[in-house]
């Protein structure tokens, strides 16, 4: 315990500095849409209240301002364009106080759709109908969060609100500048692959699929709060995407996908790299066509790319190291599979796992899950997750859980959503890391002690679906097997199946609504299973495509 | 492959193909019509041949299993190409404004016979699978794309196939024998593709803010929105019958939407639209202005109004409250399918040549109606969605019910399409309103009318007759699927009083008892029709519409109290309106923590 709080003190010392160049409210007020929350949030605080009842005690605007790109195209046509450019307004009203509040049940919140003009009465009018809506609704809450704290017999393990200093904090606005004709251009020259690069011409008839899709979005976040807190911020993510599919003979679906995403348009793959790997990638489809069907069944050592342990640890781990409120009643720590793990060991003693959002790059690499406040106006910190394989701390925003009263920063929302705690920059890293000739090498050591074939995963399309799945003989030679599935990768796989880890770290940036870039080495696990998919093969094709 | 040109087709088709084409060279007089007849477009001849070697080659693969690959007997590609305009604004700001293209294809299979196919009763969307077509003329694409979604529909019609068969075999005879397609003739009408949306997009932007910002002088309107939205769409579709039709659609729609509450929680609105063919055509801005005024001070009145109590005695429905009263009440139970099937109301199936109104109306629908008086009818259209040509329906006559609304879905008694087949976009064609239109012909004035009302209530020995001037168009209350579709809400309805006082307004007027016994009890109208343009939502989607109809004078109408929401009026007033820059003046220089604390 007394670590963690050790731990805690250094961050927040570790934070200061970018508070440093404060900004102050009158700064704020010459930004319109900040003058016009703040008037707002001033009216709402002073005088909202319903007579016989609390005022809120809390009241947060966040404004997004969201420009978006997205061009698709299918068999070398463009499909799709679509630039929308719009402002959401996410008003939260609480009621109660820190300790006790109406948070927790639906609609804490309401959403608006608000004005792209600098226009004050405008925006204040849809600040004005939410907060009138929210307000309303807390109180609902508040009456309802009274009537169940008094059906349980434990009481509530942590506070319902952190308390936080208040942030002054002015990024300049972003708006999206992109060539469009030019991302146009090339996602449906991407797409178009299958047909127009020489090398593809003999598989042509039997591809089924084959889609681009390029994505730009560049976000302006206002956020201002009753406690002081004034940010505006920005956020650029870029994705270009391939998928293509066909089927086998036996009617099994094939599919191969990849994006290269980035927080700016520079750190994209360049067209010609890009477009060598959708040529790859069409290119296995005839070669896992005809590649045999995985055995059905097997127990034993499985080599994960950095690629794939990359996926795995983000899904395995990523989704357990962040706290969220536990049900009401219990006294659950947090939920998820490391709701009871703090102090315990979750990983091998040579891992260390780490989230620093104000990591930018990472080998030269722009990472797309860094930034500097969290969507509640909290400054980012890094947070030392793990430490001899041991969980000693949690990625928490303001919801507190038992033990840890304040956000370390990493109060995250989708667009429009609400805040939740979730990872920017998990970088996971093992002190005894080897090359990947190494681990290829102890591979084949395995398959030969044990006298059977073992699995190479090379790619994962989804938490346990390889992609390109390879069966290592013990004389050394690989075969592209489809149709797997792999099982048991769980928990306790990486807790105690890992016999090594890489050196060279792999960097996987997840676009999405909350973009995160997760950071980590190869694996070799001494015992995962993998066993057919057995999913529906659906009809080939009743007649050909054209020609 | 066996690949056959499309044009080799039995000789009798190319006969009927020759005489349509004639046909619509007579007809064609607007100027968007007055196309030259060409077929160069990328996208026609792509889903033409790529129709064509599907039709020809599905079911008819070497080693196929004959008793479950069987062949299409119909098939049909449509295309929607749409372009589209959007500005919204809100609270006197724009909220967005966006355009987009987008070109759609539904592609439709039918297997078994016209006589029992994939589509037979619950069946029927089974036909129809969709998928998004390259925007650009890319041959290659178009008939790649084509071909994925067409193997799939084939698939799932089959399925559907077997199991229509499986169920017909079990299942006691039906009630309505009629099969499931008709037959028609193929119709080949290559009209000109609809015109680039031509918009000064900055100049439409300025007065839709303006318009929005008028709800400021209202501060008792809540919530406001003022949509502009322009369609520029062109409709292609071929058919294994030889079909082959192009139409163009556009559109332009100003839609005013208000809301506010009374303090008794009672949740009001007020809708306005403006159509017409182009943005151009709409309202000027000082006619939009007047009408954005009028529902800003209507919904100011409304709150104060008194609610109303449980009624039962005459009344008049405005022309435009009739409009819709006819389209809602009486045009959906005139649609073709729903005289057939168990889960249809068939509430006319066994009325065709009885008397369903008075004596003096009759009711026609007339998609091929562009204009009634100065004013653009929504429901227009030349071809339906089936790629059957647009007619005048006459669905009653002197009273006497004659007919449905057809789509190629045949009913006991009736069965062929009568041009009425209409979807939106992934979804299969039913029988739709296009423009429906009553007349009269006993008729009488405004002030004739209103004397009649107070007499007839004066005779019922009740105290006020009502006057409905407005009732919800179709726009806000119609979801898809909703049986809301059929209900109609009073909107502004005022007591007309038979000893002299002013008529006054009253709220929350609910229609109850059947609406459709009400339509029996009209006693006259008067002699000017009003046109409602709207959009429709039923079973195959939103499609536009317009109804026509005069005023009326009911003997009989049934009214009671419409439920409420229960939430209170906003806590603080609006943002801008006098009231409350007077009472924030003094904080907005304070600080926030300052305030805090002085709590």
């Amino acid at each position: 315990m007394k670590r963690s709080i050790a731990l805690l003190a250094l961050c927040t010392t570790l934070v200061a500095p970018l508070c440093a160049a404060q900004a102050t409210r009158a700064d704020a007020e010459k930004d319109p849409v900040l003058a016009a929350m703040l008037t707002e949030l001033d009216r709402s605080m002073s005088h909202l209240q319903l007579t016989g009842f609390q005022k809120p005690y809390f009241i947060q605007y966040r404004i997004e301002d969201v420009d978006n790109f997205q061009a698709d195209a299918s068999f070398g046509a463009t499909t799709g364009i679509d630039r929308a450019h719009q402002r959401i307004a996410r008003i939260t009203v609480r009621v109660g106080d820190y300790k006790t509040d109406s948070s927790g049940g639906r609609g804490d919140s309401a959403l608006e759709l608000t004005s792209l003009d600098a226009d004050p009465i405008a925006l204040r009018s849809a600040l004005w109908a939410g907060t009138d809506r929210a307000y309303k609704a807390a109180l609902d809450s508040y009456a309802q969060k009274q009537a169940a704290l008094k059906q349980v017999q434990t009481p509530p393990q942590a506070d319902d609100f952190s308390h936080e200093k208040p942030v002054i904090s002015l990024a300049p606005p972003a708006t999206l500048q992109l060539d469009e004709q030019s991302w146009i251009a090339r996602v449906a020259k991407s797409s178009g692959l299958y047909r127009t690069d020489p090398s593809l011409r003999a598989g042509e008839p039997d591809v089924q699929t084959c889609a681009g899709t390029f994505s730009a979005r560049v976000t302006t976040t206002w956020l201002v709060n009753s406690e002081g807190t004034i940010v505006r911020k920005t956020a650029s993510e870029y994705q270009q995407a391939f998928a293509t599919s066909t089927q086998a003979a036996d009617g099994m679906k094939i599919e191969r996908s990849f994006a290269s995403s980035g927080p700016t348009l520079a750190s994209l793959d360049s067209e010609d790299k890009f477009n060598k790997h959708a040529v790859e990638e069409i290119a296995s489809l005839t070669t896992l066509r005809n590649a045999p069907v995985v055995e059905e069944e097997y127990h034993g050592p499985v080599l994960l790319s950095a690629d794939a342990a990359t996926d795995t640890l983000a899904s395995v781990i990523g989704s357990g190291v962040t706290a969220s409120r536990p049900p009401l009643g219990t006294e659950a720590r947090t939920t998820g599979p490391f709701a009871s793990s703090l102090h315990t060991r979750v990983l091998p003693e040579d891992f260390t796992a780490v989230d620093d959002p104000g990591l930018t790059t990472y080998n030269g690499q722009a990472l797309i899950g860094a930034y500097s406040i969290d969507d509640e106006g909290v400054p980012a910190q890094p947070v030392q997750l793990i430490t001899e394989g041991k969980l000693v701390n949690y990625l928490i925003g303001r919801d507190p859980i038992r033990d840890f009263p304040q956000s370390n920063g990493h109060g995250r929302a989708g667009i429009t959503g609400p805040p939740h705690s979730s990872a920017g920059v998990l970088k996971f890293t093992a002190s005894d890391g080897k090359t990947d000739a190494d681990l290829n090498q102890q591979l084949l050591a395995l398959a030969k002690d044990r006298g059977q074939s073992v699995y190479y995963v090379e790619t994962l399309g989804g938490p346990l679906v390889p992609r390109l799945l390879y069966k290592v003989s013990p004389d050394g030679k690989r075969e592209l097997v489809r149709g797997a599935v792999l099982d048991d990768l769980d928990q306790r796989a990486l807790r105690s199946s890992i016999l090594a880890a890489g050196k060279d770290l792999w960097v996987a940036n997840y676009f999405g609504d909350i973009p995160q870039s997760v950071i980590g080495p190869a694996l070799l696990l001494d015992d995962v299973t993998i066993k057919r998919a057995n999913e529906k093969n659906d009809k080939l094709p009743f007649y050909p495509p054209p020609n | 492959m066996p690949y056959k040109s499309c044009f080799a087709l039995p000789a009798l088709a190319l006969r009927l193909l020759s005489l349509f084409a004639a046909l619509l060279i007579v007809l064609s007089t607007s100027p968007l019509r007055a196309a030259e007849p060409k077929d160069s477009s990328v996208l026609l001849s792509t889903m033409t041949s790529e129709l064509d070697r599907a039709f020809h080659a599905l079911g008819h693969q070497p080693g196929a299993d004959p008793t479950r690959q069987l062949p299409p007997y119909f098939m049909s590609y449509s295309v929607a190409d749409a372009h589209q305009v959007n500005i919204r604004a809100e609270y006197g700001a724009l909220i967005s404004s966006a355009d987009s293209h987008a070109r759609i294809a539904d592609i439709q299979i039918r297997i078994g016979s016209p006589q029992l196919d994939n589509t037979h009763g619950t069946h029927r969307a089974s036909a129809v699978n969709s998928v998004v077509l390259p925007l650009t003329d890319d041959k290659e694409a178009i008939a790649r794309s084509l071909w994925y979604a067409t193997d799939a529909g084939y698939g799932n019609a089959i399925d559907n196939y077997l199991r229509v068969k499986t169920e017909a075999e079990v299942r006691a005879k039906e009630e309505d024998t009629s099969p499931d397609f008709s037959k028609e003739p193929p119709v080949v009408a290559l009209q000109k593709p609809a015109p680039a949306i031509v918009l000064d997009r900055a100049a439409w932007e300025k007065r839709i803010r303006q318009l929005s910002a008028i709800f400021r002088e209202y501060p008792d309107v809540y919530q406001n929105i003022v949509i502009l939205s322009v369609q520029n769409e062109t409709d292609y579709l071929v058919s294994s019958e030889g079909s082959r039709v192009v139409t163009p659609h556009v559109s332009a729609r100003l839609v005013a939407l208000a809301v506010t509450r009374a303090d008794d929680g009672m949740d009001l609105f007020r809708a306005q639209t403006f159509e017409a063919e182009t943005a151009d055509g709409l309202p000027s801005q000082a006619e939009l202005e007047t009408a954005i005024h009028n529902l800003g001070k209507s919904l100011e009145d409304l709150r104060k109004a008194p609610v109303t109590v449980p009624f039962n005695g005459p009344a008049i429905l405005s022309g435009r409250a009739a409009a819709v009263f006819f389209h809602e009440v009486l045009g959906h139970r005139l649609e073709g399918q729903r005289q057939r099937g168990d889960e249809e109301g068939q509430t006319f199936t066994k009325d065709i040549g009885k008397e369903v109104l008075p004596s003096f109306l009759s009711v026609a629908d007339d998609p091929t109606l562009e204009r009634y008086g100065k004013t653009w009818l929504n429901g227009t259209y030349t071809y339906d969605d089936e790629g059957q040509k647009a007619q005048r329906v006459q669905l009653i006559q002197d009273g006497i019910l004659k007919t449905f609304l057809m789509s190629r879905l045949p009913i006991k008694g009736f069965s062929d399409s009568n041009g009425h087949g209409r979807a939106q976009t992934g979804r299969i064609p039913t029988g739709r309103q296009g423009n429906l239109i009553v007349t009269s012909t006993k008729t009488e004035s405004d002030a004739e009318l209103r004397k009649q009302l107070i007499e007839e209530a004066k005779k019922q020995g009740k105290p006020y007759g009502l006057y409905f001037e407005d009732i919800s168009s179709g726009f806000a209350v119609t979801q898809r699927n909703s049986p809301q579709a059929f209900q109609v809400i009073p909107l502004v309805v005022y007591r007309v009083y038979v000893d002299g006082r002013p008529d006054e307004l009253v709220r929350g007027v609910s229609i109850v008892g059947t609406p459709l016994s009400a339509m029996k009890s009209i006693l006259a109208t008067d002699d000017h029709p009003e046109v409602f343009n709207g959009e429709c939502g039923a079973e195959s989607g939103t499609v536009p519409v317009s109804a026509v109809a005069p005023a009326i004078l009911l003997s009989n109408i049934e009214t009671q109290r419409q439920p409420q929401g229960t939430a209170r009026p906003p806590i603080l007033p609006i943002p801008g309106s006098p009231v409350t820059d007077k009472a924030e003046a003094p904080n907005s220089e304070s600080s926030l923590l300052g305030k805090k604390e002085a709590k």
